[in-house]
C-alpha cells in the first residue's frame, strides 16, 4: 500500500491562521483576554455553570425541586448503575446514536460533495432545498412525519403500499419505531451538517486537487487523499455535534412515541425527563444527567483525538 | 428553454445527469413534509382524514387557520418569538464574538482548558439544569419577563466555538500591522477582525435565531403566563378534549410557526449560501 | 429502589406560610390566587363563570384562572413550585395528584373536609379516594366519570344491531358483526370497536376489563396483576382484537378517538368529551355502560382533582378553601355538571336535576359504578407504563403468563419505592 501521493509533497498552508504571534507582556495579554471573555463567561457562568453545580448537588439528594431535601450520598448513582430501566435507556440511546450519526453525517457529506462542484446545475436551488428542514422545529417535524406515516391516512404509507411495501403501524412497531424517530432527526439536522461541510470544502485549496490530478489520481483517490484528510477538522466538529445531538435525543420522541412502543424508543433524556418531571425525582434525574455528561465528554475526547491527530500529521 | 441553455445541457456529462436525478429525488423526499404541512393546513376536515389520502386539497379552506387564530393570540406569540429569538441572537453575536476573539487570537494562560470547559457545558442535557436555572431566574425576579427569557441564552458555547474556529482561519498579518500602528486590542477586534467575519456572523446568527425560535422547553416552562409564550410553545396549547388536535388545525398552527422562518430564510438564502462559500477562507 | 418518600404536605405548608405569609393580603388589597386548569373547551367557559361569580361575591378574594393543557400543567408545575412561583390552585388528572402530594406540593385538607360548610359530605366516595394519600386528603375532585362505550348509531342501524350488548360475549359478537372487510385483504375498512392497547383514555380501559373479570392491578400496597383472572382477560381480549380483528391493534387512546370520530370504528371506550367530538364530526352517537364481564359490570373512572399548593399564605389557603366549597355547592355542582358534560360530583344530586342534558343524565346513572384508578399510588407513572407494556405486548401475541409475571415485578417495585 503506497502513501497518499499528495499529502507530503503539497503542503497545505501552515496551521490555519499562521503562527500565533505574542504581543505585549503575558500579564497584559491575560488581562485583555479576560476582558473580552468576561461578558460571555458571566452569562454562561450564571445561567449554565451555576445550574450545573446545583444539579450536581441535587444528584446527592432525595429531592423533588421543592419541599424537603435529604442527603443520600451516592444512592442515586448506585440506582443509575443498577436500574434495569436505565440499562434499557442506555442501549436505546446507543442504538439511536449508531443509527443517527453515520446516516446524517454521510448523507450530509455526500450531498456537500455533489453540491460543491460549480458545474452542478441548479446548485443554488438544491442547496436551499436541502437546508430548509433545519428551520423547522422538531415538534413540527414530528407532527408532519407522524401524519405522513400514519397507518390509516398517511400519504407516505399509501404511496409505499402502492409500490408493494407494507410498513404497517410504524410508530407502534418495536423494530421500526426507533428508525422512524431517527429518520426525523436526520431529516431535520442533516442540512446543518451539510452546510458545515460545504464551508469546510471551500477551505481546501484548489491547488491540492490540481496537483493530485497531475499525479494521475482519479475522483475516488482525490476524495481519499485530499478531501477527507483536509476535512478532518470539519469532520471532528460535525461528528461531535451529531453525537451530542444523538445522545440528547428527546423532542421528536416525546411528540411521536412518548418512548414507546413498550419502551423501545425510551432514550436517556426521555428517562431523565420522566424521572424529573413525572416522578418528581430530580435527585435521580440529576445523577443520570451527570453520568450522561461524563459519557459524552469521554466519547467526544476520543473523536477529537482521533480526527484531530490526522490533521496534525498532514500539516506538520 | 433558451437555445443557449440547451447547448449547455448537451455538454453535461452522464454522471452529472445521474447526480441531478439523485438530487431531485432527495429534494422531493426532503420537501415532502413541508408540502404536507402547507397543503394539509388548507384541507377541510373530511379530506384530512380521508382514505385514500392525497397531497393536494380537493377544496381549499381557511377553516383550520381560522381555528388556530381564534384559539391562540398568535400575533402576540409570533411577536414574542421575534423578540426572544431576535434578542438572544443580537446579544449572543456580540458576546460570543468577543469571547471567541480572545480564545482564537490572544495567547493567554488557560486558553485550552477554558475552551474545553466551554464545550463541556454543551454535554449536559438542558432538562437537567432547567429547574436550578428557573430558580435562579425567579430569584432575579425575572419570571414572565423578556429579560428572563433572553438573558440565559445571551451567550452560548456553540457560538463561541463556531466563531473561534472561524477567527483562527483569518490571516494574522493585518491585525499585527494594526497593532504595530498602536491600535488597541478592541480596535483590532472591531475594525480588523469583525468586518472580515460578517459571513460567519450571519451564519451563526441564522443558526441562533432558528434554534431559539424553535425551542420548546425553555419558553414553555419559563412562561407561566400564556401571553409571554412563543409561537412554538404556544402550539402546545392547541389541544382538543382528551388531547386530540385535528391534523388540519395542527398543520395550520405549524405553518404559522414555520412561515416567518422559511420566508426569512428564502429571502436571505442567496446571501446565506454565498456566505457559506466564504465562511471558510482560503 | 428503596428511597423514603416523605409526606411533607403539612410541614411544607407551614414552611410556605412562614416564607410567603406576607405576600398577599397585607397591603389591604384582595387576596389574589391564580388557578391553573386544563379545561380548554366549553367546560372552561362554565368554570370561568363559576370563578367570576365567586369573585363577584367575595370582595376580598380575586381568583385569576390560567388556562393550560393538562400536559403542560405537568411540564410547568414542578419548575414553578421549585421557585415559589406556583399557582395557588391547580387542577390535574387525578392519578397525578398523589406524587405531588407525597412530595409536599399541596396543603392537606382534612380540616376543610371536616367542616360541614365545605359541601364535601356527599361527594362521590370514589372521587374522594383519588385525592387521598396515606389517609390524608390533599385535594377536591372536579370531575369523576366512569368510562363508557360511545357508539355510532348509523353504523349500528346499518348492521341491524338494535340492542346494545350487555355482556362481553354479546359485545364481541356485536363488534364482529360491525367489522367490515369488503375487499377481504385482512385489514377491515370498518372496525366494530376500537380498543387501544396502550395509553388508553385516562389509562382506564384495561383496568376496567380486569375488574369485570374479577381481577385488579393493585390492592393497597400490593401488586395483584399476576392473577389467573387477568390472564383470562388478556387471552379473551387479545383473541378478539388480534384474532377476530374487531379492533385495530397498536392504537392509543387518541388514535381511538380519531378512528371513532372518522366513522371508521363503530364503538369506542371514552369520556364525556366524545359526545361533543361526535357531534362536531356529524356522528349520531349513543352512550352505554361497559358491558359486564364474567364477574361484574365495572368501569375505571376518569378523574380530575384540584389542590391548593404550598405556594400560598394562610389567607390564600383559606380563600382557596372557600372557593372549593363554593364550587361544590348545589347550584354550582349542577351548573358545572351541565356545562362540562360530566356527571355531578355529589351523590345527593339526582339524575333529574341534570335531565336537561341527556348525556349528563345517562352518565349520572352509571356514575356510581366508576372505580378510582390507582388511588393513593404515588408512582402511578411506572405502574401505568407497566400495564401499557403488558397489554400492548399481550395483544401483539406475547406470552401472557411471562408478561404478567414481569408486570407484577415492575408494579411491585414501583409500589415499594
Amino acid at each position: 500500500m503506497h502513501a497518499p501521493p499528495t499529502a507530503r509533497r503539497y503542503r497545505p498552508p501552515a496551521p490555519l491562521g499562521g503562527r500565533r504571534r505574542a504581543t505585549g507582556s503575558p500579564a497584559g495579554r491575560n488581562a485583555r483576554a479576560w476582558a473580552f471573555l468576561a461578558p460571555a463567561l458571566i452569562i454562561i457562568g450564571l445561567f449554565v455553570v451555576w445550574p450545573m453545580v446545583s444539579a450536581l448537588r441535587l444528584s446527592f439528594m432525595d429531592a423533588s425541586g421543592f419541599g424537603r431535601e435529604e442527603f443520600i450520598g451516592l444512592e442515586n448513582y448506585l440506582t443509575v448503575f443498577t436500574d434495569p430501566d436505565v440499562r434499557d435507556a442506555v442501549l436505546n440511546t446507543l442504538w439511536y446514536t449508531v443509527l443517527f450519526t453515520p446516516t446524517a453525517v454521510i448523507a450530509a457529506l455526500a450531498l456537500a460533495l455533489l453540491l460543491n462542484s460549480p458545474r452542478m446545475p441548479f446548485r443554488s436551488f438544491f442547496r436551499t432545498a436541502l437546508f430548509v428542514p433545519f428551520v423547522v422545529s422538531f415538534a413540527v417535524a414530528a407532527f408532519a412525519w407522524s401524519y405522513l406515516i400514519d397507518p390509516q391516512v398517511g400519504l407516505l404509507n399509501h404511496w409505499l403500499r402502492g409500490m408493494g411495501i407494507q410498513l404497517g403501524n410504524v410508530l407502534e412497531d418495536p423494530d421500526l419505531a426507533m428508525p422512524a424517530v431517527v429518520l426525523v432527526a436526520v431529516w431535520k439536522l442533516f442540512g446543518f451538517y451539510f452546510v458545515i461541510f460545504l464551508a469546510g470544502l471551500q477551505d481546501i485549496p484548489a491547488s491540492l486537487y490540481e496537483a493530485a490530478r497531475m499525479d494521475g489520481a482519479g475522483p475516488w483517490a482525490r476524495l481519499r487523499s485530499v478531501t477527507l484528510p483536509m476535512l478532518s477538522n470539519t469532520m471532528a466538529f460535525v461528528l461531535v455535534f451529531a453525537m451530542i445531538a444523538a445522545l440528547q435525543a428527546f423532542d421528536q420522541i416525546y411528540v411521536m412515541t412518548g418512548g414507546g412502543p413498550y419502551g423501545h424508543t425510551q432514550t436517556l433524556v426521555m428517562e431523565i425527563y420522566e424521572s424529573g418531571f413525572r416522578k418528581l425525582d430530580i435527585g435521580f434525574a440529576s445523577a443520570l444527567s451527570y453520568v450522561l455528561l461524563i459519557a459524552t465528554l469521554l466519547l467526544s475526547l476520543v473523536q477529537f483525538l482521533f480526527f484531530g491527530r490526522k490533521e496534525k500529521d498532514l500539516s506538520s | 428553454m433558451s437555445a443557449a441553455y440547451r447547448t449547455r445541457l448537451r455538454d453535461v456529462r452522464p454522471g452529472t445527469v445521474l447526480a441531478v436525478a439523485a438530487l431531485v429525488a432527495v429534494s422531493a423526499v426532503v420537501l415532502l413534509p413541508i408540502a404536507i404541512i402547507v397543503f394539509t393546513a388548507f384541507k377541510p376536515v373530511a379530506e384530512v382524514n380521508a382514505y385514500p389520502p392525497s397531497l393536494l386539497p380537493g377544496t381549499w379552506t381557511l377553516d383550520n387557520v381560522r381555528e388556530v387564530t381564534s384559539e391562540l393570540p398568535f400575533a402576540r406569540l409570533v411577536g414574542n418569538s421575534f423578540l426572544f429569538a431576535g434578542g438572544v441572537t443580537a446579544f449572543a453575536l456580540v458576546f460570543d464574538s468577543l469571547a471567541a476573539y480572545a480564545l482564537a487570537r490572544i495567547d493567554f494562560a488557560g486558553r485550552k482548558v477554558l475552551l474545553v470547559a466551554i464545550i463541556a457545558t454543551l454535554m449536559i442535557p438542558f432538562q437537567a439544569t432547567l429547574i436550578p436555572l428557573y430558580q435562579l431566574v425567579a430569584d432575579l425576579g425575572w419570571v414572565n419577563t423578556y429579560a428572563g427569557l433572553i438573558a440565559p441564552r445571551a451567550a452560548d458555547a456553540f457560538g463561541i466555538f463556531f466563531l473561534r474556529q472561524f477567527f483562527l482561519s483569518l490571516p494574522r498579518d493585518v491585525d499585527a500591522a494594526a497593532r504595530i500602528d498602536g491600535a488597541s486590542e478592541f480596535r483590532v477586534f472591531r475594525s480588523v477582525v469583525l468586518p472580515n467575519a460578517v459571513p460567519a456572523l450571519l451564519t451563526l446568527g441564522l443558526f441562533t435565531f432558528v434554534n431559539n425560535w424553535n425551542d420548546l422547553l425553555w419558553p414553555l416552562v419559563f412562561t407561566t403566563d400564556s401571553e409571554m409564550g412563543t409561537i412554538t410553545s404556544g402550539l402546545t396549547l392547541l389541544t382538543g378534549p382528551s388531547g386530540i388536535v385535528p391534523h388540519g388545525v395542527m398543520m395550520a398552527g405549524s405553518l404559522i410557526a414555520i412561515l416567518p422562518l422559511v420566508i426569512a430564510f428564502l429571502l436571505i438564502q442567496r446571501r446565506f449560501i454565498e456566505n457559506i462559500a466564504t465562511t471558510g477562507l482560503k | 429502589m428503596t428511597r423514603k418518600r416523605i409526606l411533607a404536605g403539612a410541614v411544607g405548608a407551614a414552611l410556605a406560610v412562614a416564607a410567603t405569609g406576607c405576600s398577599a393580603g397585607d397591603d389591604g388589597g384582595p387576596v389574589e390566587l391564580t388557578f391553573w386548569h386544563g379545561y380548554t373547551e366549553a367546560d372552561g367557559d362554565v368554570l370561568q363563570g363559576i370563578v367570576d361569580d365567586f369573585n363577584a361575591a367575595h370582595d376580598d378574594v380575586e381568583i385569576k384562572t390560567e388556562l393550560k393543557t393538562w400536559d403542560s400543567i405537568d411540564d410547568t408545575l414542578l419548575t414553578a413550585l421549585s421557585a415559589g412561583e406556583g399557582p395557588g390552585i391547580v387542577a390535574m388528572p387525578a392519578e397525578r395528584l398523589p406524587v405531588y402530594a407525597s412530595r409536599g406540593a399541596f396543603a392537606e385538607l382534612d380540616d376543610f373536609y371536616a367542616g360541614a360548610e365545605s359541601n364535601t359530605a356527599d361527594l362521590n366516595p370514589g372521587a374522594v379516594a383519588m385525592v387521598e394519600v396515606e389517609g390524608a386528603k390533599y385535594g377536591v375532585p372536579t370531575g369523576f366519570v366512569p368510562l363508557a362505550v360511545y357508539y355510532n348509531q348509523a353504523l349500528f342501524d346499518a348492521a341491524g344491531v338494535t340492542a346494545f350488548p350487555q355482556t362481553w360475549d354479546e359485545w364481541t359478537a356485536t363488534a364482529k358483526r360491525l367489522t367490515v372487510d369488503e375487499d377481504g385483504d385482512g385489514t377491515p375498512e370498518q372496525y366494530g370497536a376500537v380498543l387501544p392497547d396502550h395509553a388508553t383514555v385516562a389509562n382506564g380501559l384495561w383496568p376496567s376489563l380486569f375488574y369485570a373479570n374479577g381481577g385488579a392491578v393493585v390492592d393497597g400496597d400490593t401488586a395483584v396483576i399476576d392473577s389467573p383472572e387477568n390472564a383470562a382477560t388478556l387471552e379473551y381480549w387479545s383473541r378478539a382484537i388480534a384474532g377476530d380483528r374487531i379492533s385495530p391493534t397498536g392504537v392509543d387512546g387518541i388514535g381511538a378517538d380519531e378512528l371513532f370520530s372518522g366513522g371508521k370504528a363503530a364503538m369506542t371506550v371514552g369520556g364525556p368529551w366524545m359526545a361533543s367530538i361526535a357531534t362536531e364530526n356529524g356522528i349520531d352517537y349513543g352512550i352505554a355502560a361497559l358491558p359486564a364481564g364474567p364477574a361484574a359490570q365495572a368501569a375505571s373512572a376518569i378523574g380530575v382533582s384540584m389542590a391548593v399548593t404550598v405556594d400560598t399564605s394562610r389567607e390564600e389557603q383559606e380563600a382557596a378553601e372557600e372557593f372549593f366549597s363554593f364550587f361544590l355547592n348545589e347550584e354550582n355542582s349542577v351548573a358545572w355538571s351541565l356545562g362540562s358534560g360530566w356527571p355531578p360530583l355529589r351523590t345527593d344530586i339526582p339524575a333529574d336535576a341534570v335531565a336537561e342534558n341527556p348525556v349528563v343524565a345517562s352518565l349520572t346513572e352509571i356514575a356510581g359504578t366508576g372505580r378510582p384508578l390507582l388511588p393513593g399510588v404515588v408512582n402511578s407513572t411506572d405502574v401505568l407504563s407497566a400495564v401499557d407494556e403488558l397489554t400492548q405486548q399481550a395483544v401483539a401475541g406475547g406470552d401472557i403468563d411471562a408478561l404478567l409475571a414481569a408486570a407484577q415485578t415492575e408494579i411491585q417495585a414501583a409500589l415499594d419505592e
